[in-house]
């Protein structure tokens, strides 16, 4: 008897979870004064409802728009299951990164991605962070944007900007740079993670060819902004929300230009918590 | 004991009450169309590794999809064409003139829906002009007459883009070598070409570019496997940026599935980055949406090579 119980109640429940309601999608909404979740009024802009409209149709659900003072507020009534979707900067996620995660950010035309960079030294330095480069001198494995504005801009995020470090050299490219630092021409070499695997990987199976240098950093360039969800999130929920933004700018551009503002090319997928340094920034 | 069984079974009729009612479909439901994400890989020859290394892969489209992911292996381009063509898979993953075949075949029932974009904001490789290093020939026009392979008739780097490339410079590539056969692959190219086959051989180059050289491609693998050496080869021509390969899939599947194998396979350099790595992508590198417009190219060039063919002209 226990048996068929067991047996009758899973066949309920999987039956109740086939006709569970879907959830709404609750999206907060910035506009300076709180209120209460409601579908979109009437007076909603063009592109906004383009935006609203393909969320509901593609995730076959209500969209509500919920509106709250300020990011502080969005993040807050993210952590708290108030709304399920909210555009965050590093200040309003850094209390509630516990409880939620960012999912998507935007890559302005013209830019890269979010680059990983590195910084490696001679194995036999001393230094064993980004802190201990303070006045060190560097060489950049080129004047291209992912060889130079990135690492830049990635190092300035956690607190070494240019005058954090000594002379800079910039080199032709990743090997001549790597030459440089084994000449002892620079105390540090910074690249992005792409061209720090190219200089690395060697002709023969297994072979390291940076074995006299080691990393002290790696990390991507903090996002300014980001979209964020509750870490309770469905995969399904949230991946089918990457899949919908990452392809917005082909499928809806009205929707875009709405959703990811002005100069965005497109929505970008990050890690979960992209808004924070991820790891000891320099004086920290 | 049978009070109480009545009493859960009616708490259980309760709570489905309170569910019902409800006439969109839930999150997942999607999933009961599809039981199971058919994925065509094709085995790389020249890593047999890469096989291997597809289990996390699988692993992780499978969470994130919540199905159970079965992956097809194709030895060759065509095999990967006809199971999408067919719906005998899902998706697949597939260079530009595989995507133009399935096209020329299927049309709006396949949709290509990422490409990589590299560190260095490219979304495109190469083909190269393989010839062995001790040889005398240092460009195109030293090979008037020899011998010369192609990788296969589907292939888009070692066919179909620098043979187009070569008419636009005014090489008629039908008539300026001697003899040109294909190969079956890229590796089975280079070891053609080692062993003396070939004059030369048309390969795939990528991870840099003809100003600054190349770092990947099967010569490159190959090299790293021990099975060559890399110094005994140079390339003496390329062809390119051709658009990188794309992410294709079938548009009779439902939209979220679409939508859910989009959003995880352009998340995981972010959400998990060995993964990325493992299978066969560089740091840095990130998938970017794309839509049939970017392969418009390739797709004339195959469309051209197909009706010069059916009207009989060697091309």
């Amino acid at each position: 008897m226990k048996r068929l119980l067991l047996a009758a109640g899973a066949v309920l429940l999987s039956a109740a979870q086939a006709q569970a309601p879907v959830l709404p999608l609750r999206i907060a909404d910035i506009t300076g004064q709180a209120g209460p979740c409601a579908p979109p009024g009437a007076d909603l802009p063009a592109a906004q409802r383009a935006y609203v409209e393909l969320l509901a149709q593609r995730l076959d659900t209500d969209v509500l728009s919920c509106p709250v003072a300020d990011a502080a507020s969005a993040a807050r009534a993210l952590a708290s299951g108030a709304v399920d979707l909210a555009r965050l900067d590093g200040a309003a996620f850094g209390p509630v990164s516990g409880e939620t995660r960012s999912i998507l950010t935007t890559r302005a035309t013209g830019d890269l991605n979010r680059l990983p960079v590195v910084v490696a030294v001679p194995r036999a330095a001393s230094a064993q962070s980004l802190g201990d480069l303070a006045g060190a001198s560097l060489v950049f494995a080129g004047a291209q944007k992912a060889n130079l504005d990135v690492p830049r801009r990635a190092l300035a995020d956690y607190g070494a900007a240019d005058a954090f470090f000594g002379a800079q050299i910039v080199a032709r490219d990743h090997e001549d740079a790597a030459t440089r630092l084994r000449a002892g021409q620079a105390q540090a070499l910074v690249l992005h993670a792409g061209a720090w695997q190219k200089l690395c990987r060697g002709d023969q199976p297994g072979e390291d060819l940076c074995e006299d240098l080691r990393v002290v950093w790696r990390q991507r360039p903090v996002a300014k902004g980001a979209w964020a969800i509750r870490t309770d999130m469905s995969d399904d929920r949230r991946f089918r929300l990457i899949g919908i933004h990452v392809a917005m700018h082909n499928e809806s551009p009205q929707a875009f230009a709405w959703a990811a503002g002005e100069g965005a090319a497109e929505f970008e997928p990050t890690e979960a918590k992209a808004l924070l340094a991820q790891g000891p920034t320099v004086g920290s | 004991m049978r009070r109480r069984s009545g009493v859960i079974l009616a708490a259980i009729g309760l709570g489905l009450a309170g569910c019902g009612g409800e006439a969109k479909a839930p999150d997942g439901a999607w999933q009961s169309q599809m039981r199971e994400v058919r994925m065509a890989v094709r085995g790389s020859e020249d890593d047999p590794m890469i096989t291997r290394r597809l289990t996390a892969y699988k692993t992780y489209i499978g969470k994130a999809t919540g199905l159970p992911v079965k992956l097809y292996e194709s030895s060759d381009y065509n095999g990967t064409i006809q199971a999408l063509s067919s719906g005998q898979v899902d998706i697949a993953t597939m260079a530009g003139g595989g995507y133009a075949n399935v096209d020329a075949q299927i049309g709006d029932l396949a949709q290509p829906i990422l490409t990589v974009r590299q560190a260095e904001g490219d979304t495109g490789y190469y083909s190269g002009l393989l010839v062995m290093a001790e040889s005398p020939y240092r460009t195109i026009q030293d090979l008037r007459g020899k011998t010369l392979g192609y990788v296969d008739f589907n292939s888009t780097s070692g066919y179909l883009f620098p043979r187009a490339v070569m008419r636009e410079q005014g090489i008629d590539p039908d008539t300026f070598f001697g003899k040109s056969s294909f190969a079956g692959g890229h590796t089975q190219a280079v070891m053609a070409l080692d062993n003396g086959q070939f004059d030369a051989t048309i390969i795939q180059a990528g991870g840099g570019d003809p100003e600054h050289g190349f770092t990947t491609g099967a010569h490159y693998t190959m090299a790293r496997r021990g099975v060559v050496e890399l110094d005994d080869f140079r390339i003496i021509w390329t062809a390119g940026p051709i658009p990188n390969s794309a992410v294709v899939v079938r548009t009779d599947r439902p939209q979220p599935f679409v939508d859910a194998v989009r959003g995880a396979m352009a998340a995981l350099p972010y959400d998990d980055p060995e993964v990325w790595r493992d299978i066969g992508q560089p740091d840095g590198a990130a998938y970017t949406a794309v839509t049939r417009e970017h392969y418009a190219p390739i797709i004339k060039l195959r469309a051209d090579d197909i009706a010069a063919r059916r009207a009989g002209e060697r091309r």
